[in-house]
């Protein structure tokens, strides 16, 4: 007996999509699988094409695009396994929450009394069990998030997809929405390919990432890689800042101000001592001492040739 | 005494294991929601209002001669199943171009569209749904007043037994006929609101179109009897009344898009329909009107395929 391969949720291969002379993906490979994925690249990287191509609605250039194993451009029976959160307006104002759910269970293929107990389950893991039977357009911008959301989940997807969930949110409504939807990955047992063009998002959720720029896939890996240590120390302090550098420098380690922090690049392990050393000397009081890590902003602060 | 008391446990997310019906479920509920939409069912009694009034205008027609066939007990004068389609028409037209792009156009407007096509759904599937939709509404408003008709007349005759052995052909006539006007009042209104996220614009259109085509068909096919009727004063001979497009009248007839039906629906039934248009309609072989009505059904309900193959989100 032979045992097939597990196929990949979302997988591209050699992938090119053209808009007549315009370029929007060339060659791009990568795979899916579980966890939360981010998809991150400017404005025109190819990230909505991407999605658009996944979801079935246009069709490749060349190459290929498959949801679990199957091309959803041929078949839309496979965006059964998908949800989609949109970026742009897509509730309808006049109908309640759970009457709108219900309808895209149905519309998801899950039969009317399934659907009715599906809404209600979803409507309350997002927050919205209380307000269920309010027209959508009574809702705050919040709460149309969490329907957008809520409708993404509601036939119970192996992936979602979400374009920009935090968009139009204030701060407190987007650590909610980042919250729940990390919630969703990691309790619901939901993969989700996040599309954002805001590191903070992605770096805070997110396991995998995938970068996309000029429709080309140019780094791709687990956030903890693009996020490591670097050789920078930062040394907070309260006070005595400049006899702190000065005794650095007497060790010869150069040392900058920034604010009321010191900033060190380190060579090797043994300056620690020195530092430690130089720290109780000049009498500061130590807030404190760490490296600096990368963040996923230094990606497109690289050169193309880096 | 023991006192009741319960606990609330968070059961955590649970994954669905029921069953799955795919493409045909999806289809099904965008034809109950198209449904449910143009009747205002599940929305508020603003949403209700206008469908409701709408159909007891159109129900009117019906109901007025079943009681007039029921008092008046003689049924020879009275509008017949025949005539029925052409006394509703222009009320039937209101009734779509008004409802029609409720189905349509709010989906477009607001974003939800872009919901349907990234579930097993194509395009196809989304257009016949709202297109099947409203075609089982309309269709059941012309069958609801036919019957009401059909009744009407059987309680109201002599012999009731009688009149159903010498008209039971009504019921298979009125239900062709009225599928052909069904058909016809759902396609166009539905392809104009493809075009616009504007239900106002849609409507004001649909009107607007079936309104202009009575006074550009009359006054190409219809001729004047009152100048006819001037020379008869003078004294001269009075000339045959001729249209002013002579030969052509008859086919600028069929220009009246609310008679477009009308003209196939006085092919199913035997009984001679006295109107302008129809009459002028009449001299031309059967083949022309009812080319006519499928052309105009047929190609507006290309048009409505395929612009909706081509929608982008």
């Amino acid at each position: 007996m032979y045992n097939l391969p597990m196929p990949h949720l979302l997988e591209a291969k050699e992938l090119t999509k053209h808009y007549g002379a315009t370029i929007a993906l060339e060659s791009v490979d990568f795979q899916i699988n579980d966890g939360i994925t981010g998809l991150l690249g400017p404005n025109g990287a190819g990230k909505s094409t991407t999605i658009k191509l996944f979801l079935g609605l246009i069709g490749p250039t060349s190459g290929s695009v498959e949801v679990l194993g199957e091309r959803p451009y041929e078949s839309v029976e496979s965006r059964s396994h998908l949800g989609y959160m949109p970026e742009h307006d897509c509730l309808p104002a006049s109908v309640t929450a759970a009457e709108f759910l219900t309808h895209m269970a149905q519309v998801s293929g899950i039969p009317p009394a399934h659907a009715r107990t599906r809404a209600a389950d979803i409507l309350r893991h997002v927050g919205l069990d209380e307000e269920r039977y309010r027209s959508i357009g009574e809702y705050s911008t919040g709460m149309k998030q969490r329907v957008k959301l809520a409708q993404a989940l509601v036939h119970d997807p192996l992936l979602v997809l979400l374009d920009e969930p935090t968009s139009g949110l204030d701060p407190g409504g987007r650590e909610e929405m980042l919250a729940l939807v990390k919630r969703t990955g990691r309790e619901f047992g939901i993969s989700i390919l996040l599309s954002s063009h805001l590191m903070g998002d992605v770096e805070s959720i997110c396991d995998r990432i995938i970068v996309l720029e000029g429709g080309r896939v140019t780094e791709e890996g687990d956030v903890s890689l693009f996020t490591q240590e670097t050789q920078t120390l930062y040394i907070d302090v309260d006070d005595h800042i400049e006899e702190l550098v000065a005794a650095l420098s007497k060790r010869r380690i150069a040392a900058t101000m920034d604010g009321l922090s010191v900033v060190v690049e380190t060579e090797s392990e043994e300056q620690y001592d020195s530092i430690r050393d130089a720290i109780v000397e000049s009498d500061t009081r130590l807030r404190r001492l760490a490296p600096r890590r990368h963040g996923l902003t230094d990606i497109f602060r690289r050169t193309p040739n880096e | 005494m023991n006192e009741a008391h319960g606990e609330v446990f968070d059961l955590g997310y649970r994954h669905y294991e029921g069953p799955r019906e795919g493409r045909m479920r999806a289809r099904k509920a965008i034809w109950i929601n198209g449904v449910r939409t143009a009747l205002g069912i599940g929305r508020g009694w603003g949403s209700k209002a206008l469908p409701i009034l709408l159909f007891i205008a159109v129900m009117t027609p019906a109901v007025v001669i079943s009681i007039a066939a029921a008092t008046a007990g003689n049924l020879m004068d009275l509008p017949r199943h025949d005539a029925y389609y052409q006394i509703i028409s222009t009320l039937l037209v209101i009734f779509s171009a008004i409802i029609a792009p409720e189905l349509l156009c709010p989906d477009r407007r607001d974003g939800v569209i872009s919901l349907y096509l990234v579930r097993p759904l194509s395009p196809t599937d989304y257009v016949i749904g709202r297109w099947l939709a409203f075609l089982s509404v309309t269709l059941a408003i012309v069958y609801l007043g036919q019957v009401i008709l059909f009744t009407g007349f059987v309680l109201a005759a002599e012999e009731p037994a009688n009149y159903l052995r010498y008209n039971w052909m009504d019921v298979p006539r009125f239900l062709l006929a009225g599928l052909v006007v069904a058909i016809f009042t759902t396609t166009i209104p539905l392809t104009v609101s493809a075009f616009t996220t504007r239900r106002a614009y849609a409507a004001a259109f649909v009107i607007g179109l079936f309104i202009i085509s009575i006074p550009v068909a009359g006054i190409l096919s219809i001729c004047d009897e009152d100048r006819g009727r001037q020379r008869n004063e003078f004294g001269q001979d009075p000339e045959p009344c001729r249209p002013p497009t002579g030969e052509s009248a008859k086919w600028f007839a069929l220009i009246n898009l609310s008679d477009v039906p009308i003209h196939v629906n006085d092919l199913i039934f035997p009984k001679e329909n006295t109107s302008e248009f129809a009459r002028l309609v009449a001299e031309l072989p059967s083949i022309v009107p009812i080319t006519w009505y499928l052309l105009l059904t047929i190609g507006p309900g290309f048009v409505l395929w395929w612009r909706y193959r081509r929608i982008s989100i």
